[in-house]
């Protein structure tokens, strides 16, 4: 079943990237093949096989138990929440709010998980931005502070 | 001669002191990364790859950097192989038929050190053969014009549709996803903004360590979470930690024609180390007839997975360094890492830039005695980072990763986008999509589609020319028999199989 709804995403895909490819037009071209040749037999080809994958006979697709996956959502969510805080809070805070549920998610007590997320924010930022030179965030909270 | 003495400044430009504490400290990142299960070469090529761009390091360090970790991983997966019945990486599930086995026996040493000589003489039959033929199928290679290289380039993922996975469909739609993603951004031709829907983000196209890392290493964070409770009994270490003169006596051509089968089997795109270590793993328990104990503690099992699992590693790097088409995962990572340096692999590589080719060359060599020397000696160091807990590791590994996608463009926006591949990567992963095309396909899609056009240009658009040479034709019906071939040989043994019942 999982996969029929996979395979009805990946024919929506596919639909929206032939409506888009036809468009794509070059204003002047010295070559036979445009700009949408390519694309359109991409898009055409992952069509057939969505089709393909909707209408053909498959095992099922065993799913983790449903607590299991609704911590691995929540992991998910954790990391994307990490992505978009990264430049606003700053490499070592946005790190340490990351680091605490991770950990708690895979065992860790509450004290490891803090001790664990203090120490890997405090850590990854000498080795990257000092000692390996690469310039991480410190925060947009920072700038008002320093003036 | 002219190859010789092309190696030897190879070995000048690996013997440089920096390079060689880059190789050092490459192959010793890489068994860590490659013993911790879960964490493949995939995932540590793709982690280091962005933090050695941006600490600045010339080309040739950061790929002797990248060799050794690759050459790291391929070792280190055999530690938890053997001692807790998880393989480290792909490559290494052959390694626990047998090792587990041998450790419960008490013999854990011993089989740690034959695997490590296995994966040395595997390394180094393989560096052997990369210095014999690489020069020559580049050579070769220079008569391609762009039809024959589209030609190649659907050969080398048709070898993926027909060995990888459970499923050719499912292989085929992880290529093509790759691809579509490959049409993002501005058109190099023409100029015309393909499906960037006006984010100024998407104009140079998605980049690639954003899909590498998104695919592979956060999509790994979650299905660790998901496989939290599936651990085996880790075995403790004692008695001797050396192979003795019966069991080196035992072994030694297991070693030697695993190595040799192992390299071949790199060589042809999209073949990887798993394929291999199957393959030969098989091979000598065929060959092992009455007397063996394979599948219960037999030495010659960890050997043979082992040199081969090192053998096809090294020899994927020669469709990558030869012909600019990655032949596994790990190597299509590597293109993109000389493509961040402005460096196209290909036949004319070998001319072009020949302290890069040699260099790395020499570094296998280099970093195949580090890790042999390391190895052995330190392997009690090693088993220590087997008891890293989760809670830590798991919160590090994100970090890094995405520090790794951070550190290319500064932006946020890759950031998130590398997040939602995860969670794409991730689905994928657990409907049993493989994501080898997938990284293959975003690869070789503008190289595949700028040959295309390059090839209909010269011949006016009469699509003829795509089959006209014999190179090409050769090219066309090998993909036609990756296809269909294994099927066929499916269909004969079922029908053998109903004619024997």
């Amino acid at each position: 079943m999982s996969e029929r709804i996979f395979g009805m995403f990946l024919l929506c895909l596919s639909a929206v990237g032939l409506i888009i490819g036809w468009d794509l037009k070059a204003a002047f071209s010295y070559e036979p093949v445009g700009p949408r040749a390519f694309p359109l037999l991409v898009h055409s080809l992952l069509a057939v096989c969505a089709l393909l994958l909707i209408v053909s006979r498959r095992p099922p697709t065993t799913w983790a138990p449903s607590p299991v996956l609704l911590r691995i959502g929540a992991m998910f969510l954790i990391v994307l929440a990490y992505a978009f805080l990264f430049d606003k809070l700053g490499f070592v805070i946005s790190t340490v709010l990351m680091c605490i549920p991770v950990a708690r998610l895979f065992g860790g007590t509450w004290r490891q998980s803090a001790l664990g997320a203090l120490g890997l924010g405090a850590g990854l930022f000498i080795l990257f931005d000092r000692v390996l030179d690469v310039v991480l965030p410190t925060g947009l909270w920072l700038k008002p502070l320093l003036g | 001669m002219e190859v010789l003495s092309h190696l030897m400044e190879g070995f000048a430009v690996a013997g440089t002191p920096t390079n060689l504490l880059i190789a050092l400290i490459g192959a010793f990142l890489g068994t860590v990364i490659g013993l911790l299960p879960g964490l493949g070469p995939i995932n540590g090529v793709a982690i280091l790859l962005p933090i050695a761009y941006a600490m600045k390091l010339p080309p040739e360090s950061a790929l002797i950097l990248l060799t050794a970790v690759y050459a790291g991983c391929e070792v280190g997966g055999r530690i938890s192989a053997i001692l807790i019945n998880v393989p480290g990486d792909a490559g290494a599930v052959m390694t626990t038929m047998d090792g587990y086995p041998l450790a419960r026996k008490g013999l854990a040493g011993p089989a740690l050190s034959i695997s490590a000589f296995a994966s040395f003489v595997g390394s180094m039959v393989a560096t052997v053969g990369i210095v014999a033929f690489a020069p020559l199928l580049a050579d070769w290679a220079l008569a391609f014009g762009p039809a024959e290289y589209f030609a190649l380039m659907v050969l080398a993922l048709s070898c993926l549709g027909g060995l990888v996975g459970d499923s050719m469909l499912k292989a085929l739609i992880a290529c093509l996803l790759g691809l579509v993603l490959a049409t993002v951004g501005i058109d190099a031709n023409s100029g015309v903004y393909r499906y960037t829907f006006d984010l100024l983000h998407l104009s140079d196209g998605i980049p690639f360590i954003v899909v590498v890392i998104g695919l592979f290493a956060v999509s790994e964070l979650m299905l660790m979470l998901q496989s939290l409770h599936a651990g085996a009994a880790p075995v403790e270490m004692s008695g001797r930690t050396l192979f003795n003169a019966a069991e080196f006596m035992r072994v030694k051509w297991t070693i030697l024609r695993s190595s040799v089968v192992g390299f071949f089997v790199g060589v042809l795109p999209g073949a990887g180390a798993s394929i291999a270590s199957a393959m030969t793993y098989s091979m000598e328990r065929r060959m092992a007839g009455e007397d063996h104990e394979f599948g219960r503690g037999d030495v010659r099992g960890v050997a043979a997975p082992e040199a081969a699992n090192n053998a096809s590693a090294f020899g994927s790097l020669i469709p990558m360094l030869t012909l600019g088409v990655p032949g596994s995962g790990t190597t299509a990572v590597m293109i993109g890492a000389l493509t961040l340096y402005n460096i196209t692999p290909g036949p004319t590589l070998f001319q072009d830039q020949p302290v890069i080719v040699w260099g790395l060359i020499a570094s296998l060599a280099i970093s195949s005695v580090m890790l042999l020397l390391m190895n052995i000696p330190l392997i009690k160091v090693f088993v220590k980072f087997l008891d890293v807990p989760n809670w830590i590791l798991v919160p590090g590994v994100a970090a890094v990763s995405l520090v790794g996608v951070y550190a290319v463009h500064g932006t946020v926006f890759d950031l998130v986008l590398g997040t939602l591949l995860g969670g794409l990567g991730y689905l994928l992963r657990v409907m049993n999509f493989p994501l080898a095309p997938f990284i293959l396909g975003f690869v070789l899609g503008d190289m595949m589609e700028q040959n295309l056009r390059r090839a209909l240009s010269i011949s006016n658009g009469e699509l003829s020319i795509l089959y006209s040479s014999p190179i090409s034709i050769g090219l066309w019906i090998g993909a036609i028999l990756m296809l269909i071939g294994p099927r066929l040989m499916r269909a004969r043994q079922q029908r053998r199989a109903l004619q024997a019942a």
